[in-house]
């Protein structure tokens, strides 16, 4: 199966040559469909924790793009109370079968670094990123310290 | 004198050779059609070994030609008297032509090195035309061969584009598939006696399947241009693996993927009915990365599907088809023929398929007047005899598929097509019509539906 030996590949590449900001991939063995890992923010006030995330790569990848969910709850103005986040680079008009997993992580730590206020899932939270920036990193910071995972030690 | 003494000599010598090799019989002879361009064939056993003289030496004295004033062309190129036959590629039941010279001073002109046409004809630069040379027993043209029903090797073969004649020479070498493909882009001369052309003609270009024996001039099959070997080692955009033989996209880019991921990639698409239906190319997709004006154009591709999946390609070409002329396909469950249907008449009857009286618009039973909407098209008030209304509501074949149908499918608010909802976000892109719609609100996606409701 196509989907499978290229998740091979990735999976290798990406543990070969891992990325600092995600780390601890995990793969059942029985279905290299799903795997989890742990995104390392840089940014405040994400920087506290690390934050649990599933992918799932559909039986057709990759002709059809993963999903990504958040495991750890986290207070992000992209990211719902269910762990749903929208990201570009994975939506159906957008996918391209020859973007790589890895790619997909970056631009998801580039956006958990960076809020994209202007396409928010959670439009409270949205609206407090732009007008009270103070209190957001404050609400995020304790909401981090209080439902994150640890960060890797190294 | 000595003209005469040589050719009994000639004619002696080689009956001689028929003869022997008659006696000891060849292991691995080639059968093989000689067309003359008197309109004979000769059906002879040629030795793979044997060179071009020798069988010009056997077929001279059935032209009544001496052996140099015979011409042997096979694909479009004179064959020089020093090739040997088992390097020219040909199969088991191939045809040659041979020509008897009417005037020996053409062939002076004509007595540079032949070179065989086979598998070098590609957009190359010349270092990879130098590669594919080295790689020749690498290197094939794709074919799709009706009769092995099967992607098979092809071999390119030319022929007159008047008389069909297979006894054509032509002037170059075609460079690209662009010369193969379209017609009158390589010129040539005719042998044929009786054609029109002659001296100056055009070649068509054409393939054979090479994996069965030749059955005759009209066993040819469709070259499958896209397919390519893999002497570049691409590796393929989807799986990244580097196979040897590869489906190259028409895209600028000419993207590359690996057979199994263009089935994968090909019935995919298909599934969810994201093939357009172009005017010239047919029921087509474009390549996997999004690249504009990358339909494929040659829909016997898709012959790398299997057979049920071909099968379900030609049925969705067809309905799209119908669809697009303005017809409309039989709602009833099983049916789906196609009608093609007179704009001002709202009864249409499924004539070639179940019989169905259906009205164009609502596509319900036929009815008088106007279309009830499909939510409570069901009435029991005009039935005279008394029933309970509950269990005559339950008792309905097909009602539980059809409340089925209406409890978890939405219709597109544009081309009303049924649409289930299997997971994601409330934004909808029907598959039929591309339109994007609202799964909440039940019309067009709009940035309100994002900030209110985009996840439900």
């Amino acid at each position: 199966m196509a989907a499978t030996r290229r998740l091979q590949k990735e999976l290798n590449d990406m543990r070969v040559h891992g990325l600092k900001c995600f780390r601890d991939i995990q793969v059942d063995e029985s279905n290299i469909l799903s795997w989890t890992g742990l995104i390392v923010p840089e940014n405040p006030p994400f920087n506290k924790g690390a934050f649990r995330i599933e992918i799932n790569f559909p039986a057709e990848y990759p002709f059809k793009p993963p999903k990504i969910n958040f495991k750890t709850k986290i207070y992000h103005p992209n990211i719902d109370e269910k762990g749903q986040v929208c990201l570009p680079i994975i939506s159906a008009e957008n996918w391209k079968p020859a973007t790589k997993t890895d790619q997909v992580i970056q631009a998801l730590v580039a956006l958990v670094n960076d809020p994209e206020p202007e396409h928010p899932l959670r439009a409270e939270l949205a609206e407090e990123y732009l007008k009270d920036r103070k209190k957001f990193f404050k609400l995020a910071e304790e909401y981090t310290k209080k439902h994150s995972e640890k960060r890797p030690a190294d | 004198m000595a003209d005469i003494f040589n050719f009994i000599f000639g004619v002696v010598r080689n009956i001689f050779r028929m003869f022997s090799s008659s006696r000891n019989p060849l292991n691995n002879s080639l059968n093989i059609f000689i067309k003359c361009n008197t309109g004979n064939t000769l059906t002879v056993g040629l030795d793979p070994k044997w060179d071009i003289k020798d069988v010009k030496n056997i077929i001279a004295p059935k032209l009544g030609a001496n052996p140099d004033e015979v011409k042997i062309i096979f694909a479009g190129k004179e064959l020089d008297d020093s090739i040997i036959i088992e390097d020219c590629d040909l199969g088991e039941q191939s045809t040659l032509h041979a020509v008897k010279l009417k005037d020996l001073s053409i062939r002076a002109t004509k007595q540079k090195k032949c070179s065989l046409l086979r598998e070098t004809v590609e957009d190359e630069d010349e270092i990879t035309l130098l590669q594919e040379k080295n790689n020749r027993d690498k290197s094939h043209f794709y074919v799709y061969c009706s009769v092995c029903a099967a992607m098979k090797i092809g071999k390119l073969r030319i022929r007159c584009s008047k008389c069909k004649s297979g006894a054509f020479t032509v002037d170059t070498d075609p460079k690209s598939w662009n010369d193969v493909l379209k017609p009158n882009k390589i010129s040539g001369h005719c042998e044929q006696n009786d054609c029109p052309d002659g001296v100056f003609g055009w070649a068509q270009f054409y393939f054979r399947c090479a994996e069965h024996i030749c059955q005759g001039e009209n066993d040819i099959a469709v070259p499958l241009y896209l397919l390519k070997n893999n002497l570049r080692k691409i590796p393929c955009l989807a799986c990244t693996e580097i196979k040897d033989i590869v489906f190259v996209f028409t895209c600028r880019e000419a993207h590359v993927t690996c057979l199994e991921c263009f089935r994968v990639y090909a019935v995919l698409r298909l599934r969810e009915r994201q093939f357009v239906l172009d005017d010239s190319f047919g029921y087509t997709i474009s390549c996997p990365v999004g690249c504009e004006n990358s339909l494929i154009d040659e829909c016997h591709h898709f012959k790398l599907l299997t057979k049920e999946q071909y099968e379900m390609y030609q049925k969705f070409a067809t309905e799209e088809y119908i669809l697009k002329a303005g017809g409309v396909l039989c709602p009833q469950p099983g049916c789906g023929e196609g009608i093609i249907v007179d704009l001002k008449c709202d009864k249409i009857v499924c004539v070639n398929g179940c019989g169905y009286v259906f009205c164009r618009k609502c596509l319900q039973g036929y009815h008088i007047g106007e279309c009830n909407s499909v939510d409570n098209n069901i009435s029991i008030d005009n039935i005279q005899h008394v029933t309970d209304p509950a269990k005559a509501l339950q008792a309905r074949w097909d009602e539980a598929t059809n409340v089925a149908i209406r409890v978890t499918t939405k219709p597109c608010p544009k081309c009303r097509t049924a649409t289930e909802r299997s997971g994601g976000c409330m934004h909808m892109i029907c598959t039929r019509c591309s339109f994007h719609w609202c799964w909440v609100c039940q019309i067009e996606w709009s940035r309100d539906c994002m900030g209110t409701h985009w996840f439900g």
